[in-house]
């Protein structure tokens, strides 16, 4: 009988890396920027040299341009959109509602800016996208700065490095235009900018004649949602202010009323660069890169394991399960604003071989003497019994 | 209950004197077979304290003996000379049968010993 052997010996790593990643980061460099007024252009040029510097080809092109096309031949002729025409009621060329939602089902990102003046077009798309997104229809107000009270300083952003850069965003935001609230039932969209808690959503001009529907920081100003489909992951923002008032107050200094802090220039700058980084996949992607396992002490994985083998997940071990049959490795990791990582790998799990028990067990000793002393006795007994006299 | 005792006293007085007239190679056997048991009985007061780990192990001595015991008993009811079903059973016959039935039975513990 051979000695007995430890299974907690064998121990196992896998070793499964997510990765940052950069080498995946932008999809492609042509984004579609659709206008109301070419004026914009020059108007913001800040916010469009911006992207042009991080290497975007920028197409400018009215929204009712009637050579507008998202695609020729079968081909996608760009990577994502930009859509500041709020008050298009139609668009030019080839595209229409429908082909937008199918431009982003394939893969592609979008940036949106809809505010009061949204026309049915623009507010379709919003809606279509995620079926429950409300867009109100009324400014929002707030006591945050002083003045007609539809400005609001948003400071409510939300924390995530990711999406938002690691750098935090001192200056409160300003913003102007109305407010939309998400489901709360759907996980995948998240509020980048939130109203303040004395901020409703009501008309400016008329008297209110009952509580506003939608109060405080359930209001979203800013959101985004990031959606998987198949394996394309599509990103989406959507700002529910006029373009203009958010690139417009990029050098403006700020004070919230009621704070002591001046800040001289306020956040908008930065909230709108990194959002777009986030958007335009620059930041946030995940991909699973050395994935493998194997019993700590070899290198191979193997094609299987057996019962109560020891397993290693990331640094440390695990036991397999006194099970046997065929299991799966799973990683799925859900981190907020990174892309979700979910991959399995499929290995069975064997019950021990008949040479792979347990020997020379300390508290069966006394079995093991009583067998081999029912042995003796026999042998002793036979000559004894052949030659007794 | 004095004529209780006496009587069981009687009894089993007149069983040892019957029982000294046996045939020495019977009484070794007995001897055989109460050692046989009495291991088997050992072994299952230790599993009561200890527990049933290794099953396999405690089952492996507890039948050893118990089939050793049986053997025994076959060989003394074969041997006998007063069992008229095995007149004509030659006495080296019976023996060859239990040594080679001993064989097999610690073959197999030797190998459900584990």
């Amino acid at each position: 009988m051979a000695a007995s052997r430890h299974l907690a010996a064998l121990l196992l790593v896998i070793l499964a890396v997510a990765v940052s990643g950069e080498d995946e980061g932008p999809r492609g460099r042509r984004l579609l920027v659709l206008l109301d007024d070419l004026a914009v252009r020059s108007s913001h040029s800040a916010f469009f040299g911006s992207l042009q510097a991080r290497g975007f080809d920028l197409d400018f092109r009215l929204a009712d341009d009637p050579k507008l096309s998202l695609h020729r031949y079968g081909r996608y002729l760009y990577d994502g959109l930009v859509l500041f025409a709020p008050s298009t009621t139609r668009f030019g060329g080839s595209v229409d509602q429908n082909a937008v939602l199918e431009f982003i089902d394939a893969g592609h990102d979008m940036i949106l800016a809809a505010d009061s003046s949204a026309s049915d077009l623009i507010r379709g798309i919003a809606t279509e996208i995620q079926r429950q997104w409300l867009l109100i229809t009324l400014t929002m107000l707030s006591l945050d700065v002083d003045g007609d009270h539809t400005l609001i300083a948003g400071d409510d952003l939300i924390q995530s490095d990711v999406i938002l850069g690691s750098k935090k965003i001192e200056a409160p935001v300003l913003f102007r235009g109305i407010g939309h609230a998400a489901n709360p039932s759907n996980s995948l969209v998240l509020k980048v900018l939130s109203a303040s808690p004395s901020a409703y959503s009501a008309n400016p001009k008329t008297k209110l004649a009952s509580p506003p529907s939608l109060t405080g920081s359930a209001i979203s100003l800013v959101s985004v949602m990031q959606v998987a489909v198949e394996s394309l992951l599509t990103k989406f923002c959507l700002c529910s202010c006029r373009q203009e008032i958010m690139l417009e107050f990029l050098k403006s200094g700020v004070q919230k009323a009621g704070s002591k802090t001046k800040h001289e220039r306020a956040g908008n700058e930065q909230f709108v660069t990194e959002t777009s980084k986030w958007v335009f996949h620059e930041r946030g992607h995940l991909k699973a890169v050395n994935v493998k396992h194997h019993k700590i002490g070899e290198t191979n994985e193997p094609g299987m394991y057996r019962i109560n083998d020891d397993l290693g997940l990331y640094s440390t071990s695990f036991k397999v399960p006194d099970v046997y049959g065929v299991f799966q490795f799973k990683v799925e990791y859900q981190r907020l604003g990174h892309t979700g990582l979910s991959f399995t790998k499929q290995i069975p799990v064997r019950p021990y071989r008949h040479s792979e028990y347990e020997r020379f067990i300390t508290s069966a000793y006394p079995y093991y003497a009583a067998s081999f002393s029912t042995m003796g006795a026999f042998f002793v007994f036979s000559f004894v019994y052949l030659y007794h006299k | 209950m004095p004529r209780a005792t006496t009587d069981a006293r009687l009894l089993i007085q007149s069983l040892s004197r019957a029982y000294a007239a046996t045939p020495t190679n019977l009484k070794i056997i007995d001897v055989y077979v109460f050692f046989a048991l009495a291991t088997a009985l050992i072994q299952v007061a230790y599993m009561g304290l200890v527990g049933t780990f290794p099953f396999n192990s405690f089952l492996s001595g507890v039948l050893s003996c118990i089939g050793t015991a049986v053997l025994a008993v076959c060989l003394r009811i074969q041997v006998n000379k007063d069992n008229k079903e095995f007149k004509d059973l030659p006495q080296e016959r019976a023996f060859a049968d239990f040594v080679l039935c001993n064989m097999v039975l610690h073959l197999v513990i030797m190998n459900f010993l584990g």
